[in-house]
């Protein structure tokens, strides 16, 4: 599915070309309170696809995603984004290229249009058409529901509907790149499907990189994976391969009990 | 019958033994309260609150001269305090380490326990001596300020604890600049328990007369001060000179009048906050 992703000949993987690469990273290193949260981590994004984000808990992925975007700027290493380093990038400015979706909706005390619009600026809110607004939460699959609620408080919409308001949040402004942290976790099952189709949607336009613990839903949507365990990258390759012949013991381990011993 | 008495008895000791112990809690302030108000509700009309054809000790001018004095402070004070706590309270939030955040907590509660009169005799010392301002108004309104400045702040920190980190990180995700954070998520959702915060400290300050005692009144001679940098009268040291006449019946009665309104007006600002404390916890458990 897709295209697939290009990694640095120093990383145990599956070399794999990418085309037109958006996101690289490069010996990615975090330390907080004195300790190794994520060590050497490289790799490259393609241009389309979901890439799981997979390992155990406390393995790092979450506070890899935080870097992806700065809410964490410790880190050394490289991130570039369409050949630029992010560092030299504004924070906020970045943080609106490559949006993260957190676990849990976190929607604000206003009505479901404002929180929609809650990302541009004011000059940008008052040019923002009905259009956008339709386009984006038809990218979330959220348009049908909310179409004759905009002017609602956003608290009176379910979970499900919450996290795809989020979003829409997101999409509206036009991202590069979507970062997602466990996004489904936290919702029913009809929910779940509901995100999964609309991101499979998505996926076709832009990466998305998405931190899953349920190898089940990485199996199910992912064009590519890839493996951290310890804050280490332990293998990345396209979904397939991953989980019918692992290459790494540890990642056999990994999809036999969900855990592993790195 | 009796074993079954004794039975249920120990099964309800413990409720029992609370009961005991917070009846004088509940009992003795009530009691207070309706003493205060059993004296001083006779003692108050028209003509005691203005004076009119009046004369005699502490009644001549009537008592609108204390109670715009008190409440002038009060709300000196609030303003000079409320723009400091809150500013503060986000500069503790947004910048500071967990170490300074803890070590600001800690030093704001010891503030809290220091006791107002020193407060005051700082005032005396800086203020009215030392920057010749004399006893003033403004004076006693920065040292009322100071005195309710770490309430104030301490509610702050409370408000803003109540948002998630999922709210803050969100809008961060948003491209949010720390100004816009704080302007359109962090104040939407925490003023109102502030404004709970700043009306308890409105409420404290009107209760407060040993730092204002030689810092910003004066008993007599002053119906309203022309500029900040002359004395008020207020309700609470009015009750003090008063209350030192504990001989004269009549101006005892009137001690109890102002004590009355003092009591009215700090209850005022208690049940305020209380409604607003109801309001924003009915808000928050909305669906």
């Amino acid at each position: 599915m897709n295209q697939s992703l290009n990694v640095t000949p120093a990383m145990p993987t599956d070399a794999l070309p990418a085309i037109a690469p958006s996101l690289c990273v490069e010996h990615l290193c975090l330390q907080l309170a004195g300790r190794d949260i994520l060590s050497d981590i490289s790799f490259t994004l393609p241009e389309t696809g979901i890439i799981s984000l997979v390992g155990p808990s406390g393995a790092g992925k979450s506070t890899l995603l935080r870097c992806l975007n700065r809410l964490h700027e410790q880190w050394q290493g490289s991130i570039t984004l369409a050949d630029q380093n992010i560092q030299h990038d504004d924070a906020d400015a970045l943080r609106r290229k490559i949006g993260l979706i957190g676990q849990k909706p976190a929607v604000f005390p206003c009505s479901i249009g404002d929180n929609l619009v809650f990302g541009l600026n004011r000059q940008q809110r008052k040019q923002t058409t009905s259009a956008q607004i339709q386009t984006a939460l038809m990218q979330a699959a959220l348009w049908t529901e909310v179409e004759q609620r905009l002017h609602e408080p956003a608290a009176h919409l379910s979970l499900g509907q919450q996290q795809r308001l989020c979003l829409a949040r997101a999409l509206i402004l036009k991202p590069s790149i979507l970062l997602l942290d466990e996004p489904t976790s936290a919702l029913d099952p009809r929910s779940r499907d509901i995100i999964e189709q609309s991101m499979l949607s998505l996926s076709q336009s832009m990466p998305l990189l998405w931190v899953s613990h349920d190898l089940e839903q990485a199996q199910r949507i992912s064009s590519h994976i890839i493996f951290i365990c310890d804050g280490k990258l332990i293998e990345q390759a396209d979904a397939d391969s991953f989980f019918r012949h692992p290459k790494r013991i540890e990642s056999r381990e990994f999809l036999r009990w969900s855990v592993c011993d790195c | 019958m009796i074993t079954t008495i004794v039975l249920r008895l120990k099964k309800k000791r413990t409720q029992i033994c609370v009961i005991l112990l917070s009846i004088p809690v509940l009992v003795l302030p009530t009691a207070c309260l309706i003493y205060i108000l059993w004296q001083g509700l006779p003692s108050l009309s028209w003509q005691v609150l203005s004076g009119e054809g009046l004369s005699g000790f502490g009644i001549e001018h009537g008592m609108f001269g204390q109670i715009l004095g008190s409440l002038s402070l009060m709300l000196g004070a609030s303003l000079l305090a409320a723009p400091t706590a809150v500013a503060l309270a986000l500069f503790t939030r947004l910048y500071a380490s967990s170490i300074l955040q803890r070590n600001t907590i800690t030093l704001l509660h010891l503030l809290q326990g220091i006791p107002p009169i020193v407060y005051g005799l700082f005032g005396l010392v800086v203020f009215v001596h030392l920057l010749h301002w004399g006893i003033s108004l403004l004076v006693g309104m920065i040292i009322l300020a100071i005195i309710i400045l770490p309430l104030l702040v301490l509610n702050c920190l409370h408000a803003l604890s109540g948002i998630t980190a999922e709210s803050t990180e969100a809008a961060r995700s948003l491209g949010l600049n720390d100004g816009q954070l704080i302007l359109r998520v962090w104040l939407p959702v925490a003023w109102p328990a502030m404004l709970t915060g700043l009306l308890l400290g409105m409420a404290r300050s009107l209760s407060e007369t040993a730092p204002i005692l030689f810092t910003a009144t004066v008993f007599s001679g002053v119906l309203w001060p022309d500029s900040l940098f002359e004395p008020v009268t207020t309700l609470q040291t009015h009750i003090f000179y008063l209350a030192q006449e504990g001989a004269n019946a009549a101006v005892v009665s009137i001690a109890w009048g102002a004590a009355t309104l003092l009591i009215a007006l700090v209850l005022c600002f208690g049940f305020s906050a209380l409604l607003l404390r109801r309001m924003e916890h009915a808000q928050r458990i909305q669906p």
